[in-house]
């Protein structure tokens, strides 16, 4: 895999003796029920408006050979994280053991500064109004369910998916089924040109999908008028 | 740094928690020891674990099995109860969602009684006892006149028996359904043929699937079970799956090969790919000869007409494509076809399903490892004593124009209660939106319900504001699937099994479940027992009436009865779910093999006691077939009346509708113009009719339907993405969004349901500004509400049709024109007329066996003797 | 709309722009408060670019803590046991704080007449004010998959652009000191004449960059951020101020005065545009 190389002490990738949690999405297998993206918002009593996973589709084709792909999203988990680099206050680090990338939310001073360095829009803004947690207006993001994962159970989205697209394991532990899908298939990550080293690897995912700006460039009005009652709300 | 320290201890702690119980459990380290898929959950934020309550999935008919997570008193996580076989511990987004129908800040949580006209919104707040009284008083009048002026109303009915106790209880035969807009015509397509309403395909072994306008990734029978089977047949068993469907649904555009078809013409193709079968002998003849209660020659003779190039025609696919697919899955094993609602709900759709299901059968896929198998599924005896059937027969619920309508024709009801077929003193709705969820939706159920005339006493027993429940005189609070005991059992994989739902949470408010809500009115009604009401109604509450069903079953009284229900939710438990494949396994760790070939089950020595063989290998005991002899077996065949598999329905033929394989045209589809298109309508993977619209994580995901038409129409009509567009049919139109794109037939254009409501809450309507009104607590979360569409709905302008075999209602015939909106059309508009619905509703019965078009549609029949030899009488 | 499709909000609003903005003016000020000390010309506008600075400082300093979700945890910036190196933040909180020190000492040696003392402060606070736009620089520039933002030009270009800004502040505090006059006008030329060529050779490398790159020169010259960058920004903000200065009108005090108004108007117009083009791109991955 391109990441063999460390390049910054940070990276786990292969390090002996610590786990490297990382997620395979098998898009073959994604029936885009966004069963993943809700359970994943209950989980977390996300509120609306953000999301800490999502599944974005593409169009492809023309009739009558068309075909509809999915891409679900979430944080990479990035081995060598921006996120974390430039964060002021620590108040986002990775965890050694493990991988994970989180937050400390009581110390989080809100300049969004880690929104503006991952190259994968994986970070949000908590609003003000939230169900019953009490975590408000501090960057949140996915925590590749920590709270779980360090309880034995997969994560949430993983634990829904209802087409086994999304598998969970430790990638440094050659006899678990991530290592095992990464080393049959070929596989890719998102923008790995930005040294990232993300660690959610996509099966069959689809350049229309993967590619940066392509939104930009076969732009919808479709999803347009509803992008900018987006805008609007969030005075952009 | 001192926080990082502390936090990184925890972690560590946490971390090596986590492995420390991977390594105990670990096996030989041969294989890593993956993390549990599920059964517990933990507080993100409070570390804690979480309270499990298992139960079943009622967000939408498909009854997975779940597991409800309590913290601090709130149902806070839903998810798959990792011990049902069918579930595999996985939930759709819908089902992931489902305590919003308990948090529903809009839900009504105590009785109200209507102040004010019927509609205007206005309420009253009053007591259970009051509502009883009125309604006690109510009943009480209507059963003096006539027991079947007592009309009950259900859509989804899951309470095991409770609402037939009920109305037969009070002696009324009235009791109408909602199968008739749901998929009847593809149960009465089926059942003659080989006896159940549905079949069971083997997805995850098959080789080769072909699937006629089922949305399986999305919606269908069984979405979540079949979804995960489909995916792992695609991708660990290299299958290939085929979709015909008008447009381009999530299973279409995830499919091998999207195959567009002219809607209602799945008949024609499927017959077509028979002939191609038959024709190079490539069938299963011994399968044939055997089960089937015609011969392959008789098949071959028969199936000669269908030519692909006559399917192509009326199809638009091409003919070649049909000899290919015909080819690819006769020889292509194991293979097995699937359908839904595509084939079935139009005019004569019953004859669509039926040319379907002809392609398993004829090459013997049927009942076999990853074929085409029979469901699977399980009873319980109802508490003792039961009441007697209604004595009198009602004509709503049983239409004599329908006599093969065995799911009844529940949405031309409207018109014959105008017409006056029969008087109604009170009407009961329990589940079942009509207002917003039929055909001519508020034109035409909206016109009845107001109609105090028509309908003097309306009560409605919902949760919910839904747009039927918001004409209610009288609203009685049940309670939603989390809150209430109901016996559970669906044949959604090869393994049957019995589940329950039990409360997870006690009900909010006032609510009371619908069983006990029941026991209350008939208490009232009769307080001694004297009018002999009282007596099918002595149990304690929801538990005591489900122990009636499950603590005498054998196997599970053993295990424990309805306690064991209440531990684990579902019985009995295969195996266990294996974290390594997501798989069901044994305590040997293998994966749990389904039974196949039932029908070819052998009757014991016990069953044949008595039991007399016929010449035809029929084998009869106390006047009922009970099995048939093959090959020198007793076998229990198929539970159809000869135990055959019926290619010919001699019943259809005494209606005089053709008994074999066949398709019919729709008239005004023939007769369409150039710049006619025909309006579909369909559901989306995130929404359930009309149910959903108030559960914001789903309505974040989608609140709008612009209308989907193809880009080459787009480009004809000069509509482009965003445009306002006018629909217009024969009996109104309607002001929506265009969504010009490459994914739909060019002569279709398609709306999905489950938007533009004007009632159900403020989520829906958005209306967010007002406050929740009956008694549920604000939800703050709604203050992020970005979006402000919530689109159109397309029922109002979609007329009845009513397939004379099934009944069904021919949703996805609609022809309609459509154009750039004009300067007065305002985005939401919808107009249509009740008296132009009166009209298709005339239309539509001319169909029926007794109409005058009936001979027209069926010159092959024509040595029919006509209505009159199958007993029909003029009224 | 119709389909499920998300939305991603943006990392910083205007607000951040506009605190560029004002942090540009105040070290620009401040710059001529220290240069007074070596330039006579400029001994009149001492005190009041002094004031001025410090005044802009206290404004820029609430609008970056306003913008914080959490303006009350300023201080864990502060805080040496949350200190992280790697964040330009980090530098910037230290630069920021100390600089203001430093204004408010300074201003204290003014006010009490001690010139050894406020010059020596002078110094010092110049150094600490030219390491804001550097930082404010790097603020964008770390941020290596935004386009625009990750060049190694953003941090001189903000120096060049707060020295306009400050400038052109400056000259409207010169009021009628000729001699002031001539030599701001001179600085307005040059550091404009800096920025237009820093913005050129930006837009330069942007349009012919890769995928990102070119949806971001794409937007940055279309549209309203177009009008922004290149209407307000480029040409009303650079290239005619540089033009009215040259020219003859642009000598008298009331064509300098309207050049200053242009550059400071075309100065915010850059740094909104330059912080939210990117952006925009960003939120359609
Ligand atoms: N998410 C979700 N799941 C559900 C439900 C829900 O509301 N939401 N409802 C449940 C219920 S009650 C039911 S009955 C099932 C229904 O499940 P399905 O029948 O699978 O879904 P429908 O959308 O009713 O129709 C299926 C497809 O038929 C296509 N179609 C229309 N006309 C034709 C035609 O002439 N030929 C062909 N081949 N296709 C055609 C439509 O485009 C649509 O994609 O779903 C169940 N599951
Ligand atoms: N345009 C269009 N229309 C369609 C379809 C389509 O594909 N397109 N699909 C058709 C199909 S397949 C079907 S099955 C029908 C379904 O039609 P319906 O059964 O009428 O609709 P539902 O949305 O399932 O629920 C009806 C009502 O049940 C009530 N309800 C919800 N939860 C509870 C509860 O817990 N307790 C009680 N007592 N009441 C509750 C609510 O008031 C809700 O309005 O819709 C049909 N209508
Ligand atoms: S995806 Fe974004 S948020 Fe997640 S670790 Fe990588 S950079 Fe950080
Ligand atoms: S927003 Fe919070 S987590 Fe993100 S960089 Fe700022 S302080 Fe760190
Ligand atoms: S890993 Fe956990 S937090 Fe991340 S997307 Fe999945 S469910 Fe959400
Ligand atoms: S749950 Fe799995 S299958 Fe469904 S959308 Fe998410 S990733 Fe795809
Ligand atoms: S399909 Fe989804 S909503 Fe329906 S029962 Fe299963 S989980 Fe529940
Ligand atoms: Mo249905």
């Amino acid at each position: 895999m391109s990441e063999e190389r460390l390049v910054s002490p940070i990276e786990t990738r292969g390090v002996a003796g610590t786990k490297r949690y990382a997620m395979v999405v098998d898009t073959r297998r994604c029936i885009g029920c966004m069963a993943c993206q809700v359970a994943c918002k209950s989980e977390y009593d996300t509120p609306l408006g953000v999301n800490r996973t999502w599944v974005p589709y593409k169009v492809v084709g023309k009739y009558p050979t068309v075909k509809k792909q999915f891409l679900p999203r979430l944080c990479n988990h990035c081995d060598d994280p921006p996120c974390v680099r430039n964060c002021p206050v620590e108040a986002t680090f990775k965890v050694p053991d493990g991988g994970f990338v989180l937050q400390r939310y009581e110390r989080c001073i809100g300049c969004r500064t880690c929104m503006a360095s991952c190259p994968y829009n994986a970070r949000f803004m908590l609003p003000a109004h939230r169900t019953y947690t009490n975590i408000t207006s501090v960057v949140d993001k996915c925590t590749f369910c920590f709270h779980r994962v360090t309880q034995n159970l997969v994560p949430a989205c993983v634990q829904t998916c209802i087409g086994r697209a999304r598998v969970f394991g430790d990638i440094n532990d050659p006899t678990s089924e991530v290592s095992y899908l990464v080393a049959n298939n070929a596989t890719q990550v998102l923008r790995p040109e930005e040294g990232t080293k993300p660690q959610v690897y996509y099966i069959g995912a689809d350049r229309n999908q993967t590619e940066f700006g392509r939104d930009a460039y076969q732009r919808r009005d479709q999803m347009d008028q509803d992008r900018s009652a987006f805008n609007n709300f969030f005075k952009i | 740094m001192l926080d990082k320290l502390k936090l990184n201890r925890r972690t560590f702690i946490k971390l090596s928690a986590g492995t420390g119980a991977a390594a105990a459990a670990a096996p030989s380290a041969l294989h890593a020891m993956e993390k549990e898929l599920g059964g517990k959950d933990v507080g993100p934020v409070t570390m804690e674990q979480r309270k499990a309550i298992p139960i079943n999935c009622h967000v939408c008919n498909i009854q997975d099995g779940a597991i409800a997570y309590v913290e601090n008193g709130r149902i806070v996580k839903l998810e798959g109860n990792p011990e049902h076989v069918s579930t595999r511990g996985r939930l759709c987004a819908k089902g992931n969602s489902g305590m919003w129908y308990t948090y529903d800040p809009d839900r009504i949580l105590f009785p109200l009684k209507r102040v004010g006209a019927r509609g205007e919104g206005k309420w009253k707040r009053i007591t259970w006892d009051e509502a009883l009284a009125e309604l006690a008083q109510k009943l009480d009048g209507a059963l003096k006149e006539d027991p079947n002026s007592i009309v009950m109303k259900y859509g989804r009915n899951r309470s095991g028996g409770v609402i037939d106790r009920f109305m037969n209880t009070l002696g009324s035969a009235s009791v109408i359904n909602h199968t008739s807009v749901c998929e009847s015509s593809k149960k009465i397509g089926m059942e003659p043929t080989w006896g159940p309403d549905i079949e069971t395909p083997d997805f995850a072994n098959a080789k080769y699937i072909l699937n006629f306008g089922s949305n399986i990734m999305e919606a269908a029978y069984f979405h979540n079970p079949y979804a995960q089977r489909v995916a792992e047949g695609l991708v660990e068993n290299k299958a290939k799956l085929v979709t015909f469907d008008v447009r381009l649904s999530n299973t279409a555009g995830r499919s091998d090969e999207w195959i567009p078809v002219f809607p209602a013409t799945d008949g024609a193709v499927a017959l077509a790919i028979g002939h191609v079968i038959l024709r190079e002998n490539l069938q299963d003849s011994a399968f044939i000869n055997t089960w089937t209660n015609v011969t392959v020659d008789e098949l071959k003779a028969h199936y000669r007409q269908f030519t692909p190039e006559w399917a192509s025609k009326l199809s638009g696919v091409p003919a070649e494509t049909i000899e290919r697919i015909a080819r690819e899955f006769a020889t292509t094993k194991p293979a097995t076809t699937y359908t839904y609602r595509g084939p079935a709900k139009h005019l004569y759709g019953s004859y669509n399903e039926k040319a379907c299901m002809m392609l398993p059968i004829m090459t013997g896929n049927i009942e076999v490892r990853g074929g085409y198998c029979l469901p699977r599924g399980m009873g319980w005896p109802q508490p003792q004593p039961e009441p007697p059937k209604a004595a009198k027969h009602s004509t709503l619920a049983h239409p004599p124009e329908y006599p093969l309508a065995h799911h009844k024709v529940s949405h031309l009801t409207p018109f014959w209660i105008a017409d006056g077929r029969q008087k109604v003193n009170v009407y009961i709705s329990y589940q079942d939106n009509p207002v917003y969820t039929n055909p001519g939706a508020d034109t035409v159920w909206g016109k009845l319900l107001r109609d105090e005339k028509l309908v003097p006493y309306y009560v409605s027993m919902s949760p919910f504001m839904g747009e039927e429940t918001a004409l209610a005189d009288l609203i009685l609070p049940d309670c939603p699937y989390l809150e209430r005991w109901e016996p559970e059992s669906m044949p959604n994989s090869l393994w049957p099994w019995l589940g329950i739902r039990q409360p997870v949470i006690a009900p909010l408010g006032e609510a009371r479940e619908n069983r006990v809500m029941m026991r209350d009115i008939i208490h009232k009604l009769d307080p001694t027992g004297a009018r002999g009401m009282k007596k099918y109604w002595e149990f304690k509450d929801g538990e005591d009436y489900l122990r009636h069903h499950f603590d005498k079953i054998p196997g599970l009284k053993e295990a424990g009865g309805l306690d064991f229900l209440k531990k684990h939710g579902v019985w009995p438990i295969y195996g266990k779910l294996d974290p390594k494949n997501g798989k069901i396994t044994d305590k040997t760790g293998r994966e749990i093999q389904a039974e196949y070939g039932l029908y070819k089950k052998e009757l014991s020595a016990a069953d044949m006691a008595g039991a007399v063989v016929g010449k035809d290998g029929v084998i009869t005991k106390n006047g009922k077939a009970i099995g048939i002899r093959r090959d020198g077996r007793n076998c229990v065949g198929f539970s159809t009346g000869n135990r055959l598999i019926n290619v010919r329905v001699d019943e259809w033929a005494k209606y005089g509708f053709n008994p074999m394989p066949t398709f019919k045209q729709i008239p005004w589809h023939k007769a369409m113009k150039d710049d006619e298109l025909i309006l579909t309508t369909y559901k989306i993977n995130v929404h359930k009719q009309s149910r959903t619209a108030a559960v914001k994580w789903l309505a974040e995901i989608m609140h709008s339907n612009p209308v989907w038409m193809n880009t080459e129409t787009g480009r004809k009509l000069g509509i482009k993405t965003g445009d306002l567009v006018r629909i217009e049919s024969k009996v109104g139109y309607m002001v929506t969004k265009a969504y010009v794109f490459e994914g739909i037939q060019p002569k279709v254009v398609a709306i999905p349901t489950a938007f533009g409501h004007w009632a159900y809450g403020r989520l829906a309507t958005l209306k967010l500004k007002d406050k929740p009104a009956y008694g549920g607590q604000e939800d703050p979360d709604l203050n992020n509400v970005w979006w402000d569409d919530k689109g159109v709905h397309p029922n109002d302008i979609i007329p009845v049709v009513a397939d004379p075999i099934g009944g069904s209602q021919g949703w996805f015939d609609t022809v309609v024109k459509v154009t750039k909106a004009g300067p007065n059309d305002k985005y939401g508009d919808v107009k249509a007329s009740w008296d132009k619905h009166v009209e298709s509703f005339k239309e539509t019965m001319r169909y029926a066996y007794t109409g005058d078009l009936h001979r027209k549609m069926h010159p092959e029949m024509a040595s029919w003797a006509g209505p009159e030899s199958a007993g029909h009488k003029e009224h | 709309m119709g389909d499920y499709v998300w939305f991603h909000d943006v990392s910083w609003h205007a607000t951040y722009a506009i605190y560029f903005f004002v942090i540009g003016i105040s070290v620009g000020l401040f710059f001529f408060s220290f240069l007074s000390w070596h330039r006579p010309a400029f001994e009149s506008l001492r005190v009041k670019t002094a004031y001025g600075s410090f005044a802009v400082l206290c404004i820029g300093g609430l609008l970056l803590i306003g913008d914080l979700s959490q303006p009350l945890r300023f201080f864990n910036v502060l805080n040496p046991a949350y200190l992280h190196f790697t964040s330009p933040l980090a530098w910037g909180a230290m630069n920021i704080v100390s600089f203001s020190l430093v204004s408010v000492a300074y201003l204290y040696m003014l006010n009490k007449g001690d010139d050894a003392n406020a010059k020596k402060l002078a110094a010092v606070g110049a150094l600490l004010a030219l390491g804001l736009p550097i930082y404010t620089g790097f603020d964008m520039t770390v941020h290596q998959s935004r386009p625009v933002w990750n060049t190694p030009l953003m941090p001189p270009l903000f120096v060049a652009m707060a020295l306009v800004s400050g400038t052109a502040v400056a000259s409207f505090l010169a009021a009628a000191n000729e001699e002031a006059m001539r030599m701001l006008r001179l600085f307005m030329i040059w550091s404009a004449g800096a920025v237009g060529v820093m913005l050129v050779s930006l837009l330069g490398t942007t349009a012919y960059g890769g995928s990102a790159q070119e949806l971001a020169f794409d937007i940055l010259t279309s549209g309203s951020i177009g009008l922004m960058f290149i209407g307000l920004g480029i040409v009303g903000g650079t290239v005619v101020p540089i033009g009215l200065m040259v020219a003859p009108y642009g000598r008298q005090r009331n064509g300098l005065l309207l050049s200053a108004a242009l550059i400071l108007g075309g100065d915010l117009a850059m740094r909104i545009s330059l912080l939210m083009g990117p952006q925009i791109v960003q939120t359609l991955y």
